[in-house]
């Protein structure tokens, strides 16, 4: 039911943005001679959820050329795929999706990526500019256009939260919680109230949060040295998972276990950058629709995650490749995205219109996201990520924190096993 | 004799009991399987779990078809393929190469089929980085040329047949042959071969399931676009949540080819150990 | 065919037949080079095959292990950098005691068991013997990747078979793989299931070449099964037995897989690297972290000899216990 209102909704405003690109599309084609024929089909390639499955049956029928969507389950599947599929030339999508994290390590050889700049209309002043730096190759050239910034809230079970004895309401519950302390005390008042229950899947889920309010260097200096042992931002978001140990049902995230913990009540609150909103809502199922709400993040701001589409040189239709990224990453799509599975809109359009300001999210009781993490868009600051960001986080400092988390080892311990492990899964 | 030989096997119910259980074990993971892929994927996170097959299997294996990114049933028809070739090659260049190594004498024989038992104890991986660049060069990256032709022979395969054909094999009947001139060829085709017929049938299928169920290399080398089976499988849990249901369905469905070749050909193998063993 | 001609036997030393008599001179010559040649050409599609896509990606690795080696940029010589660099490796040598442990946990009960299976199933009154002996040999029919996600619903912490059974006898919830003791018996429980049948199998054929006869004078003699198992069966099933052996240590030091899907996918093997094997490890250096695939290469080496000397022992042992 709610479905076909999306669907119908959804097609209505991506009818409207097609109209208008392939209006734009035509006039390129004026310019150039056709080169090569149609595309008899395109993938496109994510991990995750991006929102893309309306988005693309639209798209293909709209311009009959086939879209194949495929989807890798996590990061650290993807990002070994795709080194592969660059390494032979051959194998990768036709639009391929970056994640912050290992963007880096794929702009030390732009070669590979199709500069985007030529091929479709400019759009240098549409996006977050920061964002739109970022997508930009050292030599300049347009690699990627943004699709999303992952700014931060919480996610929580109002049911478990009502049964120990804590308010509902949204902006009671972020009352709650201003900083890390109130968050730990709020944790611990849950704990009691529920009978020794866990408030939080992991502290490694923490120490993603913490790590990205700190909008300073982060594993590595600007110069691309390793600094996990000195970085204050490091240390910051280190103490702050340590003491939330007590919160923790030491589930890992993205393990089989935490997708069922959603179901199971294994945990009363998640930390939920817009895009993680799918997530919730797939692992949790249908029969806990309305039991999910939306609050704000401890200590504020931050951004964890967000991605931006590029065109693999490899590809065979660089035009028609760049077309359906810049159609997928436009303001009406990445609205269209946003309602569907949560990513957060980095076109500045998408941020101003109205259908995405009011929009409130069903599942989540109806909470107003499009309004809550709207607003903290703005605050976001980009933050230098190294070359292998992603592997010292997950391998280095995310595991780190299990072994403590786990009590496998002391906090010292687990600190010095860090230091040890980035400078390994580091260096490049 | 004859009550003499009953006594010598007789079976207790014990006997009975611990090969009942034995089979439960083994069979009961293979259930489970069954059990998730015919249910729809809310009842996996059920408690109590579910213990009976449920009726979802159609819309579990129609979300399989459905599923663009798998490519489920090219990956299907690659693995008859690649299985049928490598097994037939196998067998051929294993029981040719182990009838040589068993039977015949020439000049370097034990140094050769020591240098094979070594080749065995190479780990896969060893290999694995500059096969892959060698898969490039020979511009076989993504075609079934490169996860067929490098499983031709097995050092496992001409091992195999070595041993069985030394005992199962007598000399006499080889001499035999050379006496009726036959040609070693001859010999191998008429004599050696039918008598390695149980090892082979063994081999053969422990090669056909080998290559069925072997992933990682042709995750390395194949795209996609076109898949072997359990290359199809992997890119059917794709989202942050795995569809148990659906991939315990096509696991399922993948592992069907295998259970027939093993229910169709296990019985003749199983009872041809016996004969040929007993034979000889 | 030629059963029924009767041709004299060529004696080994036949005078050189008359001239006038070619055919035959022809035909024997022909023999004895198919005697003397044919043998080199029923090995050579092994030694052909083999050579070109397992010795000489082998011999390549050799040769990457003695450099720098960046699989997407350099590499410089370093001669045997990368092996001293082995021997005060942590992560290598625990890598190496958890493969040894798992490795323990698994083989051990595993061809135990498939000798008693084996027993059981080598009875000639035995009744639905091909049922029972095609059951056993089902867990090898299902792909790593199917087990390795059902054993993992069952070690799951909160929800698992594994931790609800171990709650009837009072047991506390195990962190199955939060600890290396736990998430090698999870994982070896992975490996003895799936290989227990495949080894029986083989275990039986080797005892079905047993003469019965053997059986049943001891029989006569008065000997109970017990005593006809540790004194006919055992000594002569000790070729497939050794055969077994090689196998097992082989599969075993090479494990990767089962570990790789239990730990959710990370090459890390757990938290502490509890359970990361040799193999894992090789993976993590020479592939994962491009970087370093020349040192990877010197990992891969470092097990490939690790399970020589392994093989060798096993040999050496199995053939004086069995003495």
């Amino acid at each position: 039911m709610s479905l076909t209102t999306r669907r119908s909704r959804l097609a209505a405003s991506a009818l409207a943005a097609i109209t208008a690109v392939g209006g734009l599309a035509a006039c390129g084609n004026d310019d150039e001679p056709a080169a090569g024929e149609k595309p008899s089909k395109l993938v496109v390639e994510t991990f995750g959820e991006f929102g893309y499955d309306e988005l693309v049956k639209q798209y293909e029928k709209d311009t009959g050329i086939k879209i194949e969507l495929r989807k890798t389950a996590q990061l650290r599947e993807y990002r070994p795929k795709l080194v592969r599929y660059l390494a032979t030339g051959k194998g990768a999508g036709d639009v391929v999706a970056l994640e912050e994290g290992i963007l880096n390590e794929f702009k030390s050889n732009p070669r590979n990526w199709v500069d985007l700049a030529p091929l479709i209309d400019d759009h240098s002043e549409d996006y977050l500019p920061w964002k739109w730096e970022l997508g930009k190759a050292p030599d300049g050239r347009l690699m990627g256009l943004p699709t999303d910034v992952g700014s931060l809230a919480v996610c929580y079970r109002k049911d478990l939260f009502e049964a120990a004895g804590l308010p509902t309401d949204r902006d009671e519950v972020s009352a709650l919680w201003p900083d890390w302390d109130s968050f730990l005390e709020t944790g611990r008042a849950y704990k009691e109230g529920s009978g020794g229950k866990a408030l939080i899947d992991t502290i490694v889920a923490v120490s993603d949060a913490a790590l990205f309010q700190q909008g300073d260097d982060l594993f590595y200096d600007k110069e691309n040295n390793i600094i996990a042992e000195t970085s204050p931002a490091v240390k910051a978001s280190w103490d702050t998972a340590t003491s939330m140990v007590e919160l923790s049902a030491q589930i890992e995230t993205w393990s089989p276990e935490w997708s069922g913990g959603f179901k199971q009540g294994s945990f009363a609150a998640t930390f939920c950058p817009s895009w993680m909103l799918g997530i919730v809502s797939e692992n949790s199922g249908e029969e806990n629709k309305g039991k999910w709400d939306v609050a704000a993040v401890p200590g504020g701001g931050g951004n964890w995650g967000g991605s931006w589409l590029a065109v693999p040189e490899q590809s065979a239709y660089h035009e028609e490749a760049a077309k359906l990224a810049e159609f997928l990453t436009n303001a009406t799509s990445q609205v269209e995205a946003f309602k569907a599975k949560g990513p957060l809109p980095t076109h500045l359009e998408a941020l101003q219109d109205d259908s995405f300001l009011s929009y409130t999210n069903e599942y989540f009781s109806d909470a107003p996201t499009g309004k809550i993490f709207g607003e903290s868009v703005s605050k976001i600051e980009p933050i230098h990520l190294g070359p292998k960001h992603q592997a010292v986080k997950e391998n280095a400092f995310g595991l780190a924190l299990r072994a403590f988390e786990n009590g496998q080892v002391s906090e010292d311990e687990a600190w010095q096993q860090f230091i040890k492990d980035a400078q390994i899964q580091g260096a490049f | 004799m004859i009550s003499a030989s009953k006594r010598l096997w007789h079976t207790s119910p014990l006997t009975y009991i611990a090969l009942v259980l034995a089979t439960l074990l083994s069979i009961y993971p293979f259930y489970y399987m069954v059990v998730i892929g015919t249910r729809t994927l809310d009842s996996i996170n059920d408690v109590p779990p579910p213990v009976t097959p449920g009726g979802a299997f159609t819309d579990n294996f129609g979300r399989v078809l459905d599923n663009d990114a798998a490519n489920f049933l090219t990956g299907m028809m690659n693995s008859i393929i690649v299985s049928s070739v490598v097994t037939v090659s196998v067998v051929l260049t294993g029981s040719l190469a182990g009838f040589a190594f068993a039977k015949l004498r020439f000049r370097g024989r034990n140094v050769l089929l020591l240098s094979i038992i070594v080749t065995m104890m190479i780990p896969t991986q060893l290999g694995l980085i500059p096969l892959w660049g060698m898969m490039q060069t020979l511009g076989w990256y993504d075609t079934l040329y490169a996860v067929t032709v490098p499983f031709l022979v097995t050092a496992f395969g001409v091992f195999m047949m070595r041993q069985y054909a030394s005992q199962a094999v007598s000399d006499e009947l080889i001499e035999a042959g050379r006496v009726d001139g036959a040609s070693t060829l001859r010999i191998y085709w008429n004599i050696v071969l039918p008598a390695l017929r149980p090892a082979a049938g063994v081999l053969g299928l422990l090669t056909f399931m080998e290559t069925w169920n072997s992933f990682l290399w042709p995750y390395a080398v194949l795209t996609p676009e076109n898949p072997t089976l359990q290359v199809s499988l992997s890119f059917l849990s794709y989202a942050y949540y795995t569809d148990y249901s659906q991939v315990f369905a096509a696991t399922a469905v993948g592992t069907l080819p295998l259970v027939i070749v093993f229910l169709l050909f296990g019985r003749q193998i199983i009872g041809g150990i016996m004969e040929g063993a007993v034979k000889s | 065919m030629s059963h029924s001609t009767t041709v004299a036997p060529p004696t080994p030393a036949a005078p050189p037949s008359p001239p006038g008599d070619t055919p035959k001179r022809w035909r024997l010559s022909l023999a004895r080079l198919d005697i003397k040649y044919s043998p080199y050409l029923y090995i050579a599609p092994f030694f052909l095959v083999f050579g070109i896509f397992g010795l000489y990606p082998m011999l390549r690795t050799l040769w990457m292990s003695l450099h720098d080696w960046d699989m997407i940029g350099d590499h410089t010589f370093i001669g045997l950098d990368n092996y001293t660099r082995l021997l005060t490796d942590e992560y290598f040598w625990n890598a190496l005691i958890n493969t040894f442990g798992i490795f323990v946990l698994s083989t051990v009960p595993q061809l135990l068991l498939a000798l008693f299976l084996a027993n059981l199933l080598n009875r000639t009154l035995l009744r639905a013997k091909t049922f029972f002996r095609m059951a056993i040999f089902i867990p090898n029919v299902v792909s790593v990747a199917a087990v390795a996600i059902v054993f993992g619903m069952l070690y799951q912490r909160e929800y698992g078979l594994a931790n609800w059974l171990l709650g009837f006898v009072g047991i506390d919830q195990i962190d199955w793989d939060g600890q290396t003791w736990s998430s090698w018996t999870a994982i070896a429980s992975m490996v003895n299931w799936r290989w227990t049948g495949y080894n029986t199998l083989i275990l039986l054929a080797g005892m079905q070449a047993i003469p019965r006869d053997l059986y049943e004078a001891a029989e006569i003699d008065g000997a109970g099964q017990w005593r006809q198992f540790w004194r006919i069966t055992l000594p002569l099933l000790r070729p497939t037995f050794i055969f077994v052996v090689i196998l097992s240590t082989i599969g075993g030091m090479q494990l990767f897989t089962e570990p790789l899907l239990f730990g959710n996918g990370n090459i890390i093997g757990g938290t502490q690297r509890d359970f990361q094997t040799l193999a894992m490890y090789m993976y993590e250096m020479g592939i994962t972290n491009l970087n370093s695939a020349g040192y990877g290469a010197a990992v891969a080496w470092a097990l490939f000899m690790i399970i020589g000397l392994m093989s060798l022992l096993n040999f050496v042992l199995v053939r004086r216990a069995a003495k």
